[in-house]
């Protein structure tokens, strides 16, 4: 039980230690953040909604996943989140848009596509493991005895 | 056990906040990018104006400051997209 908790807890930090560089890193350089995102393969018209959605999103689950009422919640999202950047990612690989465009962030920034899509799948393998640890948490374990059986 | 949960989360929150203006930018200057033989200005903005494409030969655009070239956008190369009549080379959609 109290190792279940120890690496909770890690999973929580680590989601942490992303989400909240990642999300600090794009307010502190707004404007560029803003050209990065045009300069995705995305409609232009999509920017103004990604540039506030999604460091806000970060910011929420980085918040959301400190406290236990809302660790679930938060495990949740971050999955859909990374799921979504994997699947982008994939998709950049695949050369499924006209071009491939730099990938930028932070320290993020100086990964490739393909180191891009290793943290993601790892981050999202994390938010797997919170998930299962977090929804047996409470569950006692089922103990089978003679009387079971009677 | 709680005690050091809040303090390890304390940590991570001062570590990530700190990383982020450890690792922050200088402020946007003007931009450059490379011919192959020489830094000529960047006209416009951001994927409005030029877009970054990976991979490439050489990074996409660079700074200036005390007589040297930094790389601004690294790992990418760069490409006008619809000024002056330019045709669009890679389908970037201009809104």
């Amino acid at each position: 039980m109290l190792k279940r908790q120890v690496v909770l807890e890690c999973i929580a930090a680590l989601l942490i230690l992303l989400f909240l560089y990642a999300s600090v890193s794009k307010f502190l350089d707004f404007k560029r953040f803003i050209d990065e995102i045009n300069n995705q393969p995305l409609p232009n018209s999509w920017t103004p909604f990604l540039v506030w959605c999604i460091p806000l999103l970060e910011i929420a689950i980085s918040v959301a996943v400190v406290f236990e009422y809302t660790r679930l919640l938060a495990f949740y999202a971050s999955l859909v989140m990374m799921m979504l950047f994997t699947i982008y990612a994939i998709l950049i690989l695949t050369h499924f848009f006209p071009y491939v465009p730099c990938s930028c962030g932070g320290v993020i920034r100086k990964l490739t596509w393909p180191q891009h899509l290793i943290l993601n799948l790892f981050y999202l393998t994390l938010s797997i493991l919170g998930i299962i640890l977090q929804r047996t948490k409470h569950l006692k374990p089922i103990s089978i005895t003679k009387n079971s059986f009677v | 056990m709680k005690k050091i949960k809040w303090t390890i989360m304390s940590l991570v929150v001062l570590f990530s906040i700190g990383a982020a203006f450890a690792t922050r930018p200088p402020k946007l200057q003007a931009l450059y990018y490379f011919t192959g033989s020489a830094y000529m200005p960047v006209v416009g903005a951001m994927g409005q104006n030029w877009i970054c494409v990976s991979p490439t030969t050489f990074p996409c655009t660079y700074t200036y400051a005390n007589g040297v070239y930094s790389i601004y956008t690294n790992d990418a190369q760069y490409e006008v997209i619809g000024i002056d009549g330019t045709p669009n080379p890679v389908g970037k959609k201009r809104n």
